[in-house]
């Protein structure tokens, strides 16, 4: 997928970061990944033995190429909340694949990073830690809502696009509906009617953004209407109100849907550079 | 059909992988035709209701971007221009050369002449009523002539097949044949010469030079079905000999003609499918203008079957399409009353060749193009779905649990 090291390209070339503050992830190992997947689903998957059907619905032909990027990009989120938790504000330059359910993948999602990241920050800790996943990703985050339905320490929020992917809508915590056509203005005073009471009755720890790009105007799959400056504020609007109550935020890029590749990493770039801008802001 | 969200959700994946191109729209009527009147542009119009909306939509621009799809967001059919009908629309057709429409209506003794506008007004208006001696129960087919003064060959039963000159409605040339068959389609084949099939199968060839007509029936067996057919030209001017017919039953019969022998048909085929809606009102055979031998059906049920006749013979078989789309069961708005939905015509894009149009009985209209090699590859395609003419006011729903 060409993106990934395209977002990562144009924030360096930008000067949005410095090669300093890059660091690289681990490849999730099958302790991780097992915390949210059934053993036989990873044993297929690393091992190539999905059938066609599965691989149909997940958008992807299987390769060995294909479960070692899924791994890394699950270990980039997991590094990314790790970094957080330290440093208050970490961000990936993939991640997002929220459609991945514990036994089987789904629209371009084989392993549930956001849910393999809070399942580890959950057990890794003696403290007993409260983590918000944030989802504002045009599709709903169902494998995320689905994994996390009994967890009372995680709170998965999920903002999409009614009438999209999936048509089968599991129950996040909560979940925001909204109508086909949406712009700027009106997508952002929904998500300031939600996200503060959130953050101020469940209290989490640390929150999980998954910043997708596909409500964009341009977005060949998604239904609603941001321009990117819409998409900026969206991001910086998370960011800040996460920030300013000291809780560790970790960004992941979500989904994005385009054919000019280029293009398309510039938009997911958005989330750094509103995060270089609170950083700036309010952390340093 | 009904369609689990599970199955609507497998498909919208796989149809990433099958498309290059699909947009769907929403009418608020359906539509029974499609009709170019540019290579951006298609004219539709509604046949279930009292007063109709006719239509002239623009097809997305982001079909026409090429390599810069990236870079064009039009992605939604436009509606250019707009008029009402005050019968259902059956049958439509562009006149060539014009802008300008003739269409013929349900239980109607007459022909509406229609201006489609230019960039200076909106409204699609009716300029002319050509009246007929006869009412058709089932809508008077037409096809457009060919030549410089617009005119059209109208007719619902053979010995009442007529050309007639828009400007002045009179009547140009008379079939001199006293064939009570229905009228299934016409159409020219170029300034003069035209073919007639009958709802039995049988095809007629005339000439508006000489009220002669030559028929060609089918075999007995095959004619208690109803047929329409489909003709492979090269517009506008063809010789009838290089022309190939394909005949469609409402049994699933397919049979393919050379006008050059027609004693016996050059490849059939049968087709298998499920006869889930029971009236073959729709019924559509069409030819690919831009890929030999490709050949498309629809109108049986809820899809658009496309096949590859290179290979056909004259032994019966049932070949497989080699594509299908059955976009329109996982499109359609929830169904309250039970219809089966059925594909109610399709059309072929002019030039661009795997490119297509098809409308259904719920009113969705969808344009696709789709992928020669199918294969499971990580491509995005521009998969829209835009529902509703009409702005809905802005609400979202919140769902605490």
């Amino acid at each position: 997928m060409g993106k990934f090291p395209k977002v990562l390209q144009c924030l360096l070339k930008d000067q949005v970061i410095t090669e300093t503050q890059v660091w690289v992830p681990l490849l999730a190992s099958d302790e991780m990944l097992g915390s949210v997947h059934t053993q036989e689903y990873l044993s297929n998957f690393i091992t190539g033995k999905t059938d066609e059907k599965e691989q149909r619905r997940t958008g992807f032909t299987w390769s060995s190429g294909l479960v070692q990027r899924c791994r890394y990009e699950t270990g980039g989120t997991v590094l990314a909340a790790q970094v957080a938790l330290q440093r208050g504000l970490a961000c990936s330059t993939a991640g997002g694949t929220h459609h991945a359910f514990p036994s089987y993948g789904s629209g371009f999602c084989l392993l549930n990073d956001l849910a393999v990241a809070a399942k580890h920050l959950l057990t890794e800790s003696r403290i007993k830690r409260r983590i918000l996943i944030v989802d504002l990703d045009v599709h709903q985050g169902d494998g995320t809502a689905f994994i996390f339905k009994d967890e009372p320490d995680v709170f998965t929020f999920s903002m999409h696009c009614g009438k999209n992917f999936p048509l089968r809508k599991q129950c996040s915590d909560l979940d925001v509906s909204l109508d086909d056509g949406m712009e700027d203005k009106e997508y952002l005073s929904t998500l300031q009617a939600h996200l503060p009471w959130l953050l101020d009755v469940f209290r989490p720890d640390l929150v999980l953004y998954d910043a997708g790009v596909d409500p964009h105007w341009e977005d060949e799959l998604g239904r609603l209407r941001l321009t990117d400056q819409g998409l900026f504020e969206r991001d910086q609007y998370v960011l800040k109100s996460v920030v300013k109550k000291g809780i560790p935020v970790a960004t992941v890029i979500g989904g994005g849907y385009s054919r000019d590749v280029d293009r398309l990493a510039l938009r997911h770039s958005i989330v750094h550079r509103a995060a270089a801008k609170v950083w700036k802001e309010y952390v340093t | 059909m009904d369609v689990s969200s599970d199955e609507a959700d497998d498909w919208f994946m796989e149809s990433l992988h099958m498309y290059k191109d699909l947009h769907v729209f929403q009418l608020e009527h359906p539509t029974k035709v499609i009709e170019w009147t540019s290579e951006k542009s298609v004219c539709v119009a509604g046949y279930s209701s009292p007063k109709n909306e006719i239509l002239e939509l623009l097809l997305p621009l982001k079909l026409y971007a090429g390599d810069k799809q990236g870079l064009c967001p039009e992605r939604d059919f436009k509606v250019q221009h707009g008029g009402f009908c005050d019968e259902p629309v059956e049958c439509l057709r562009h006149i060539f050369g014009k802008r300008c429409v003739v269409t013929s209506g349900h239980n109607s003794s007459k022909l509406q002449v229609w201006d489609l506008g230019e960039d200076d007004s909106d409204v699609i208006k009716r300029t002319g009523v050509i009246n007929l001696e006869r009412t058709s129960a089932e809508g008077r087919k037409i096809a457009s002539g060919l030549t410089e003064d617009p005119s059209v060959l109208h007719g619902c039963q053979i010995n009442d097949v007529q050309l007639i000159e828009l400007a002045s409605g009179k009547v140009l040339y008379a079939v001199g044949t006293d064939s009570l068959d229905a009228v299934s389609g016409l159409q020219f084949v170029n300034a003069n010469e035209f073919v007639i099939c009958a709802n039995n199968g049988t095809l007629y060839v005339g000439d508006t030079r000489h009220p002669r007509i030559e028929q060609y029936a089918l075999q007995a067996s095959v004619t208690r079905s109803r047929w329409s057919f489909g003709l492979k030209t090269n517009l506008p001017q063809s010789d009838l000999a290089s022309c190939t017919v394909s005949r469609l039953s409402s049994c699933g019969q397919v049979l393919l003609s050379d006008f050059r022998k027609m004693s016996s048909p050059v490849g059939e085929a049968q087709l298998n499918l499920q006869h889930s809606f029971p009236s073959s009102d729709f019924m559509t055979v069409t030819w690919a203008p831009a890929l030999d031998n490709f050949l498309s059906v629809s109108g049986l049920d809820g899809t658009v079957l496309v096949f590859d006749t290179t290979r056909w013979t004259t032994d019966l078989k049932n070949p497989e399409p080699i594509f299908v789309h059955r976009g329109h069961h996982f499109s359609c708005e929830a169904k309250t009353d039970g219809t089966p939905l059925v594909v109610t015509t399709h059309v072929w894009h002019p030039w661009r060749p795997r490119t297509l149009l098809s409308a259904a009985s719920d009113g969705s209209i969808h344009v696709w193009d789709w992928y020669k090699h199918i294969v499971c590859l990580a491509f995005f395609c521009s998969w829209v779905f835009i529902k509703n003419l009409k702005k809905k006011r802005r609400r979202s729903t919140c769902t605490l649990h």
